[in-house]
């Protein structure tokens, strides 16, 4: 057996080993822990991105390394990597609990990444719990008000519940096929899915997806969530957690491909229910953290017309926008964090006049939140027009009109936030000096956004490779 | 497109380095005129010898050679990106990298000291982009972006001291005026592209002359399109904008306003010269139309003070007559030679009048040529012996360049069975030189008792030169100038070269000595008349139109079109238009608006009722959803 194969979960549990061992340490020594775990997290992109193109199976064709887990490894390891770099002010955690808090981080990575090459139902349950556990512990971490302990609460019980809701669907799918391997569920799932048992197993199981991709009705954590963790958690939550679900969700969907038109369709009620909802609540947030977990509910709705529809294109573009979504919703969390730097919740307008306290962060925040709305020549653009047109050519008309309309009226309030950054005087705050590795990180999120956008094709030609795998 | 080919290379060359010029002024060194220079003239240096490169290596070329890739593709439409290289692309190519870069040259000299230096030559790369870009697009979309481009590098450098408020208000008129006609052309494009299916140039002439086209296609499309050519070669009736672009620096004038991007109009009209001329309607109304221009325009000219007016007026007019000759042409079932060549000696010798007058007004700060010539114009050597050479070559006198071209349009004209035209055209050649040998013998023999208070046309830039009084002409803005007479004096014995290469052959007439005579006549009758009003000794120093005041007066009013325009623009389009839709804007659509919007906020508020910190209500809402999902995936079979 090829431990290369395994390279990347091996680094992050080792990783997480010696976050481990620095949090038995009597007195935290609070630098030295960051840049541990800092410099560790570059060794994982690097390794992740060598492993790209590694393919195999391991432990009994249980675990499945192919370029769509690695694209996705490769994504979550960057992401850790970019929430550790914003991680360098923990205003909101109590210095004893800095260790803990890079040592979940580092956890809850390692979980996604055996969740996004898992092809065996166990498999996919443990590492999806080992995820979410470490995100039960990071939520309530803030120290200060009560909502982060209300956030906690919610997110526990919801996840707790939803995670029941799956483990209830596998165990239906399990018993009708006698197999908790996704490649031997594969072939009996036309004949299954004509019985109710198939349609409830698949059901219930991508309940557990759908909680963590913050899809209609499993929603209800994300705004409490958001706003009540600290704002590094939230971005982990916003960006690399998400990402792996959908990578999860893509492959689980595919079981439903089967089934023809009205399983489809049921997604479709949800994809529309979700984006509606995301939007039109998102108008009346104040809070911008709030109003971004609102975005992230429109957002799975657009991801998952790009799941339902079964098909490679649609698994491309879905592809393509869960990457994508990480780094322009990155970019955003990146300029809360700037601005927000002692870790308060921000205000939207708070915003107001930014463009005078730091030109560069308003260049990031304008091109994140002109990515989340769509425009162009973003990488958002991008990734919404591989999504709607690939729901478009499987015949969902109204479905890709819903969704533009949900666009437009998206488009308000995120232009809002540019309102407030630009058009508004800054009144008495003082402007923003960002340390040098800060800026660099702005410009490079900035390059992203842009450079993907307006070349997407090798991007994507991954992505065709990827979906190949998983359909 | 497998291998790269090196044609290919340098036209995306030349483009990209003139884009990135303009940018990195814009951006970084706007503030530094001499890097600013630096970067623009080395990219200008770079395009011309590119230019020349391909001309001399693609003038043997048996077919035009298409270079394309694919730039957009929707659904059946294909937008491919890329150059068509034929014999006239290459010319004008050739044109306008040449002048382009003696302008640039010129402008050292005479932008010197400008606060908006670096900016100018920003503008000037622009500029350099999208006429380069228009000359060699493959697809007619391509030219159109290229030609708005080309209308919005013409705006900015109109308007290029825009502290001035004429200044600021000419870019506008142009930049609006153009549009107008363009909104004819996109139409034209879009009717196109409907019908016919792609806006390739080549293929579309190519059908147009295997006769693919129904009439009921063909003669709409090519009048819309000829709407863009009015508007950018400023004919009749949307010429007033060319006059008033004057307000622009000069070297701009020269370039853009006489020589270059007024040209392009013209240039499409001989890119599509196939397709033109299998409407014999449309090239009715062109003919029609370039006439009306040539004899407004001539006629104003006569009457005009400012000596950049008097040129401009010319340049129309000059305009009109190519336009005369491709009509003619296509009418008779003749050759484009006779128009295109007349643009590309008109090029020459027209950048070369504007390049003098250029010279004067550095020197005099004044555009009154009455004014210059009181205060000694004939003094400064190498401009006075220029501007001569290049209105010898306006009026058409053997042996400059604009004698030859002008032939060979009067021999397009006499091919015509109606000829009424040819005489308007022989009228058009009399005033011509006797508006250019006004201010030619006005320059030449200055009487400064003559020049009242009345003329007063102000200086043209304010900034200051101590000492401009002392030195003469500075060698950056002579070099160009002798160039260009160089060009003037050598084009017209190329005619039978150019023509070869344009058309592949040479087509030879029987000379005809009845049209050379009247055409010759008319050109040294009208030096003539010039002389006899302005320059002889006993002249009155008035014109003989003065004996009609009334009709001097509508000349001098440019024949009321401005007031047209504007009587136009108050009743019909502020009264009638801006009015009703100002109304409908403010209570259909923004009404509309604000109800969509408040509907939308109000229905935000009302979902958001859904999450309650009640965690029960919350999971409960999970599970019935889910179970309605359910209900309705077995049920619903």
């Amino acid at each position: 057996m090829n431990m290369m194969l395994f390279g990347p979960e091996l680094y992050f549990l080792g990783m997480a080993l010696v976050l481990f061992f620095l949090s038995l340490q009597r007195r935290v020594r609070v630098e030295q822990t960051y840049y541990v775990a800092l410099w560790l997290s570059v060794g994982g992109v690097v390794l992740a991105g060598w492993c790209l193109f590694q393919e195999g199976e391991l432990f009994f064709k249980a675990y499945k390394v192919d370029l769509f887990s690695q694209i996705f490894k490769a994504a979550l390891a960057v992401g850790l990597f970019l929430v550790l770099m914003i991680s360098r002010n923990l205003a909101h955690v109590e210095e004893r609990c800095h260790p803990e808090f890079y040592l979940f981080l580092t956890t809850c990575t390692l979980g996604m990444m055996m969740l996004v090459s898992s092809v065996e139902l166990l498999t996919i349950y443990v590492s999806l719990e080992l995820s979410s556990y470490s995100l039960y512990i990071l939520v309530p971490l803030r120290r200060g008000d009560d909502i982060d302990t209300e956030a906690g609460i919610k997110y526990l019980f919801i996840g707790a519940v939803s995670s029941g809701f799956m483990l209830f669907g596998l165990s239906y799918i399990f018993g009708a096929t006698h197999t908790t391997y996704l490649a031997e569920i594969m072939p009996k799932m036309g004949q299954l899915i004509q019985n109710p048992i198939g349609v409830v197993g698949l059901l219930l199981a991508l309940a557990g997806f759908f909680f963590k991709v913050s899809v209609f009705p499993f929603h209800f954590w994300a705004p409490d969530v958001y706003q009540g963790a600290a704002n590094q958690v939230t971005t982990f939550i916003a960006t690399a957690s998400k990402a792996a679900a959908v990578a999860m969700l893509l492959r689980f969907a595919a079981l439903g491909a089967s089934f023809g038109y009205s399983f489809a369709e049921a997604l479709v009620v949800l994809s529309i229910a979700s984006m509606t909802l995301g939007n039109l609540v998102a108008i009346i947030q104040k809070d911008f953290k709030r109003m971004l977990a609102y975005s992230s509910i429109a957002h799975a709705g657009y991801i998952l017309m790009g799941v339902l529809t079964m098909k490679e294109a649609g698994y491309i573009s879905a592809i393509y926008y869960a990457l994508a979504y990480l780094f322009m919703n990155f970019s955003v969390f990146l300029v809360i964090h700037e601005v927000a730097s002692d870790g308060r919740d921000l205000k939207i307008p708070e915003l107001a006049g930014l463009w005078y306290r730091s030109p560069l962060l308003t260049m990031t925040l304008i091109l994140g939140i002109f990515a989340l709305a769509g425009v162009p020549p973003s990488i958002g653009f991008t990734g919404k027009l591989l999504l709607f047109t690939s729901a478009m050519s499987s015949g969902y008309f109204w479905l890709v009109l819903i969704g533009a309309v949900n666009g437009t009226i998206s488009l308000y309030f995120y232009l809002r936030v540019v309102y407030h950054a630009y058009f508004l005087e800054p009144g008495p705050r003082p402007k923003i000096h960002l340390s040098w590795p800060s800026r660099l990180l702005n410009y490079g999120v900035c390059g992203i956004i842009i450079g993907f956008g307006v070349f997407p094709d090798r991007i994507v030609e991954l992505a065709k490779v990827a979906a190949r795998l998983v359909l | 497109m497998g291998s790269v080919n090196p044609f290919f290379l340098g036209c995306t060359l030349s483009l990209v380095l003139s884009l990135s010029a303009f940018g990195l002024i814009m951006i970084f060194t706007w503030r530094r005129p001499k890097l600013s220079l630096a970067i623009s003239l080395t990219v200008s240096t770079i395009c011309l010898i590119i230019a020349w490169l391909t001309f001399i290596k693609l003038s043997a070329l048996k077919e035009p050679l298409i270079l394309s890739v694919d730039w957009m593709m929707s659904d059946q439409i294909r937008v491919p990106f890329g150059f068509l290289l034929d014999p006239t692309s290459l010319l004008m190519f050739v044109i306008v990298a040449t002048i382009s870069w003696l302008i640039q040259l010129y402008s050292i000299g005479y932008m010197a000291g400008d606060s908006g230096f670096g900016r100018y030559y920003a503008f000037l790369s622009l500029f350099a982009l999208s006429m380069l870009g228009l000359v060699i697009s493959s697809g007619l979309l391509q030219l159109y972006i290229c030609w708005e481009l080309v209308g919005l590098s013409s705006y900015l450098l109109i308007g290029f001291w825009y502290e001035k408020f004429s200044a600021s208000e000419a870019g506008k008129k142009a930049f609006v005026v153009t549009r107008f006609g363009d909104i004819g052309f996109f139409m034209g494009l879009a009717f196109l592209v409907l019908n016919f299916g792609t806006l390739d140039i080549h293929s579309i002439n190519s059908a147009a002359m295997s006769k693919a086209f129904p009439a009921w296609l063909l003669t709409p499309a090519a009048l819309l399109i000829f709407c863009g050519i009015m508007g950018k070669s400023a004919q009749f009736p949307i010429h007033v904008w060319l006059p008033d672009a004057m307000e622009g620096p000069t070297p701009v004038s020269a370039l853009l306003h006489s020589a270059t991007m007024v040209a392009a109009g013209m240039y499409l009209l001989t890119r599509l010269f196939p397709f033109f001329s299998c409407s014999p309607t449309a090239m009715t109304v062109i003919l029609t139309i370039c006439t009306i221009t040539l004899l407004l325009s001539s006629t104003i000219g006569m009457v005009a003070t400012d000596i950049k007016q008097v040129w401009a007026y010319s340049t129309i007019s000059q305009l009109g007559f190519m336009g005369m000759g491709l009509a003619a042409a296509g009418l008779t079932g003749g050759y484009l030679f006779a128009g295109f060549y007349h643009l590309t000696t008109h090029a020459g010798f027209k950048a070369l009048l504007f390049l003098c007058a250029g010279v004067f007004i550095h020197h005099f700060h004044t555009n009154d040529f009455f004014v210059m010539s009181a205060k000694g114009g004939r003094r400064l050597l190498i401009p006075m012996v220029t501007v001569t050479i290049g209105a010898l070559a306006l009026a058409g006198i053997f042996p400059f360049s604009g004698f030859f071209s002008k032939e060979a349009i009067l021999a397009e004209l006499w091919n015509l069975p109606n000829k009424m035209w040819l005489g308007l055209g022989l009228l058009g050649a009399f005033l011509t030189a006797y508006y250019t040998f006004r201010v030619i013998f006005v320059l030449l023999f200055p009487r400064p008792q003559a020049v009242g208070g009345g003329h007063g046309v102000e200086e043209e830039h304010g900034h200051g030169h101590g000492q401009e009084e002392e030195h003469g002409v500075p060698w950056v803005m002579a070099v160009p100038l002798i160039i260009l007479a160089g060009f003037t004096c050598v084009l017209g014995f190329l005619q039978a070269p150019i023509q070869k290469f344009l058309l592949g052959e040479v087509h030879h007439h029987a000379p005809n000595y009845v049209l050379l005579v009247s055409a010759v006549g008319c050109a040294l009758g009208g030096i003539g008349m010039a002389w006899l009003d302005w320059g002889a000794k006993g002249a009155k120093w008035e014109g003989f139109i003065r004996k009609v005041p009334v009709v001097e007066n509508f000349f001098i009013q440019k024949w009321y079109m401005d007031h047209f325009w504007r009587w136009f623009l108050n009743t019909v389009i502020y009264g009638l238009f801006s009015r009703t839709f100002t109304y409908n804007d403010r209570r259909v659509v923004d009404g509309g608006v604000d109800a969509v919007a408040f509907g939308t906020i109000g229905s935000g508020r009302l979902l958001s009722f859904i999450q309650t910190a009640f965690l029960q209500l919350n999971l409960l809402f999970m599970v019935l959803v889910l179970g309605g999902i359910g209900i309705y995936l077995l049920m619903g079979r």
